[in-house]
C-alpha cells in the first residue's frame, strides 16, 4: 500500500512542479493521440454513415470488416505499419520510422474502425423514414448525409470517446513503430513499461495517475456534453 | 395557363402478388383542396410517395405544372423543393423546436428573413409559438405534429401533400389541431393534397375527392357529388350512406322512377329521382341525415317528400352529436336526429314512428 501512496504523492510534486520530462511525455501523447483521433474522426465518420445508410453489394462484408477492425489487436496494427514504413518498404523514403507521424499513422489504423463501426450502427438505429422526411425537404445527397450524422451526433460522440480511450491507453503499437526514444517518441505508455522495467514504481504510478486523469477528464468532458444535451452549442451545432 | 397543378395518368407500382397501385387518372387543381380517402392499406401513402419522387413508379406519368417529373430527366432534388410533405408521424430531428421549423428552410437555402413573416403566421396559427426553444425530445405527439406542419408550411410550397397528419394522435389532442390545421388550411388558397380515412374530414375540407380502395381510385370528383352520387356500394358506405337496399325500376315517368325494393315480405315502392330504364336493377343509398321522422301518421298530401315509411324503431344508438335511430319499415332505414329531437318526440325503441324521404336526396346505382 505504501508504494501506492508514494507513488501519488510524486505524482502530485512532478505534475506540480513542472518537471520537464513529465510534461514533454504528457504534451507528446496529447498530440499523438489528439490528432490520432482527429483523422480517425475524418475517417470513420464518414465511412460508418456511407456504409450505414446506403445499400450495396457486399455491405455485410464491409460491416464484418469494419467490426474486425474494432478489434485489431494494437501490435498488428504497429506491424502493418511498419511493413509500410521500414526503409525498404514501400513508403520508407518517407523516413517515419521512430517518428511521432509514424505512431498516429498506427493509432489512427487502431482507432478509426471503432468510430466506423460504433457510428455506422448508430446511423442504422435511425427510423429510415426520417431519411424519406429529409429528402422531402429538398435536401441532396450530401446534406442528407450531413443531417443524418448530426441527428447521430451523440453515439457518434460515444464512438469518438471509445476511439480515443483506445488509442491513448495503448502500447504495443506505439513501441514498435515509435521506439520509446526519449524526448522524441515517448509517451506515457511507453514511458510506464519503462519505468516499470527500470524497478522505478514511483515514476511508473505517477505516470498511470497522469494517464488515468487525462482519459478520465476527457471523457468526462465528453460524457458531459452527451448527456446534457443543453449546452448551447451542440444544440444548435 | 393550365389549371391543374398535379396530374396523374396511368401510374402503377407493384410491390407484390397481392397489392399493386394503379391510378388511370388523377388530378389537383391550383389553390384547390384534393381529398384521397379510403381505407387502410389502400395505396393512399404510396400515391404520395410517388408524387414526392420519393419512389420510382413501374409504369405512368406524373405531370407537375405541366411538366412530366417521372421521366428521370429532371432532378428530383429540384421537384421535391416545389412540394411539402407532412408524413403521418411527425418525424422531427433531435434538436430544438424552432431549429425543426427552419429546416426546411436551411436545405432550401432560403434566407430566413424572407420567410419570418411565414414563420410567425404558421407558428402562431398552430399555437406553437411557446415551444420554439423547446427541444423536440419533451413535447407531446400533437404537439410534435404541430412542429411538423409548421415546418412544411413555411416553405411556401407549390403543392403541399399530408399524409393523414391527424391518424397518429391521441384522441384528446386530435380535435384542437384539426380545428387550427384546418383554419390554416381554409385561409390557405394553396395547391394541397390531403389524404384521410376520415370521411368527415373530407366532407368539412376538400373541393375534390378521390375514393381509393386496394390500390384503385374508385370515383374522383367535386365532393358534391362524391357524397350525393356514390358509383357503388364500397363508396356509399365509405362517405357515410347508412341505408342501403336493393332494388328494381317498376317504371319512369319523366325525371322519377318508382322502384320496387327487394324485401322479405310485403311489397315496399319507393321514388326516386333518375333516368334509368324499367327493368333496371339497383341499389338504393339513403343518408341518415337525410331522413326525417314524424310522430302522427301523415299522407302524401302533407308531406313535400314522396317517400313515407311507417315502422318501429329498433335502435336508438349515440353517435357523438347525433343519434343514430334505427327503424323497421320492411327494410332496416337510419336516421340521425338530434338529442333535442328524441326529447321532443319522446323517441323510445317500439315506439311506431313515420319517416319521410325526399325522392331527391336518395340516390342510385346498378348493381
Amino acid at each position: 500500500m505504501e508504494i501506492i501512496w508514494q507513488g501519488i504523492k510524486q505524482a502530485i510534486i512532478l505534475i506540480f512542479t513542472g518537471n520537464r520530462e513529465v510534461y514533454e511525455i504528457l504534451f507528446l501523447t496529447l498530440k499523438v493521440s489528439g490528432s490520432a483521433v482527429f483523422f480517425s474522426m475524418l475517417l470513420g465518420i464518414p465511412v460508418g454513415v456511407l456504409v450505414g445508410l446506403n445499400k450495396f453489394p457486399l455491405k455485410k462484408f464491409i460491416i464484418a470488416v469494419i467490426n474486425t477492425g474494432m478489434g485489431l489487436p494494437p501490435v498488428a496494427a504497429g506491424l502493418i505499419v511498419i511493413l509500410f514504413i521500414w526503409r525498404s518498404g514501400m513508403l520508407g523514403f518517407l523516413k517515419l520510422m521512430y517518428t511521432p507521424p509514424a505512431m498516429v499513422i498506427a493509432q489512427v489504423l487502431i482507432a478509426s474502425p471503432i468510430i466506423a463501426g460504433i457510428t455506422l450502427a448508430a446511423v442504422q438505429q435511425i427510423d429510415p423514414k426520417l431519411k424519406q422526411q429529409v429528402l422531402s425537404l429538398g435536401a441532396n445527397r450530401f446534406q442528407v448525409y450531413w443531417i443524418l450524422i448530426r441527428e447521430a451526433r451523440l453515439p457518434a460522440l460515444a464512438a469518438v470517446m471509445a476511439g480515443f480511450g483506445g488509442i491513448i491507453s495503448e502500447v504495443g503499437a506505439v513501441i514498435m513503430v515509435g521506439g520509446n526514444i526519449k524526448g522524441e517518441t515517448r509517451v506515457l505508455t511507453t514511458a510506464i513499461v519503462q519505468m516499470v522495467r527500470m524497478g522505478n514504481f514511483d515514476m511508473a504510478i505517477a505516470l498511470v495517475v497522469i494517464l488515468l486523469a487525462i482519459t478520465f477528464g476527457v471523457n468526462f468532458l465528453l460524457t458531459l456534453i452527451q448527456q446534457k444535451e443543453g449546452i448551447g452549442w451542440i444544440r444548435r451545432f | 395557363m393550365d389549371k391543374k397543378i398535379l396530374e396523374i395518368s396511368d401510374l402503377k407500382k407493384k410491390y407484390n402478388s397481392k397489392f399493386c397501385l394503379d391510378v388511370n387518372n388523377l388530378y389537383a387543381e391550383k389553390g384547390k383542396i384534393l381529398t384521397i380517402i379510403g381505407p387502410n392499406g389502400s395505396g393512399k401513402s404510396t400515391l404520395i410517395r410517388l408524387i414526392n419522387l420519393l419512389e420510382r413508379p413501374d409504369e405512368g406519368k406524373i405531370y407537375f405544372n405541366g411538366h412530366e417529373i417521372t421521366n428521370g430527366e429532371v432532378s428530383q432534388t429540384e421537384v421535391r423543393k416545389k412540394m411539402a410533405v407532412v408524413f403521418q408521424e411527425p418525424l422531427l430531428f433531435n434538436t430544438s423546436v424552432y431549429t425543426n421549423i427552419i429546416m426546411g428552410l436551411t436545405i432550401r437555402k432560403i434566407k430566413l428573413p424572407r420567410a419570418k413573416d411565414r414563420i410567425d403566421y404558421f407558428t402562431d396559427k398552430l399555437k406553437i409559438t411557446d415551444l420554439l426553444n423547446r427541444s423536440t425530445k419533451n413535447l407531446s405527439g400533437g404537439e410534435k405534429q404541430r412542429v411538423s406542419l409548421a415546418r412544411a408550411l413555411v416553405l411556401d410550397p407549390e403543392l403541399l401533400l399530408l399524409d393523414e397528419p391527424l391518424a397518429n394522435i391521441d384522441q384528446s389532442s386530435r380535435e384542437s389541431l384539426r380545428a387550427d390545421l384546418f383554419g390554416v388550411l381554409r385561409g390557405y388558397g394553396k395547391s394541397v393534397v390531403y389524404i384521410t380515412h376520415d370521411r368527415n374530414e373530407a366532407m368539412v375540407l376538400a373541393d375534390d375527392i378521390a375514393v381509393m380502395d386496394r390500390g384503385k381510385i374508385l370515383q374522383f370528383a367535386r365532393k358534391e357529388e362524391i357524397f350525393r352520387k356514390p358509383v357503388n356500394e364500397f363508396i356509399a358506405r365509405f362517405v357515410g350512406v347508412e341505408t342501403l337496399v336493393d332494388g328494381v325500376i317498376l317504371e319512369r315517368k319523366g325525371n322519377v322512377c318508382k322502384i320496387g325494393l327487394v324485401v322479405k315480405k310485403g311489397n315496399i315502392e319507393i321514388y326516386i329521382v333518375g333516368q334509368w330504364e324499367k327493368g333496371t336493377r339497383v341499389t338504393l343509398a339513403i343518408r341518415p341525415e337525410d331522413v326525417i321522422l314524424y310522430n302522427t301518421e301523415i299522407s302524401s298530401e302533407e308531406s313535400s317528400a314522396m317517400n313515407l315509411f311507417k315502422g318501429k324503431i329498433t335502435e336508438i344508438r349515440d353517435i357523438g352529436i347525433f343519434k343514430r335511430v334505427e327503424i323497421d319499415c320492411g327494410f332496416p332505414l337510419s336516421s340521425f336526429v338530434t338529442q333535442n329531437s328524441v326529447n321532443r318526440l319522446k323517441l323510445a325503441l317500439g315506439k311506431e314512428i313515420t319517416a319521410a324521404v325526399k325522392a331527391s336526396s336518395i340516390h342510385m346505382f346498378k348493381r
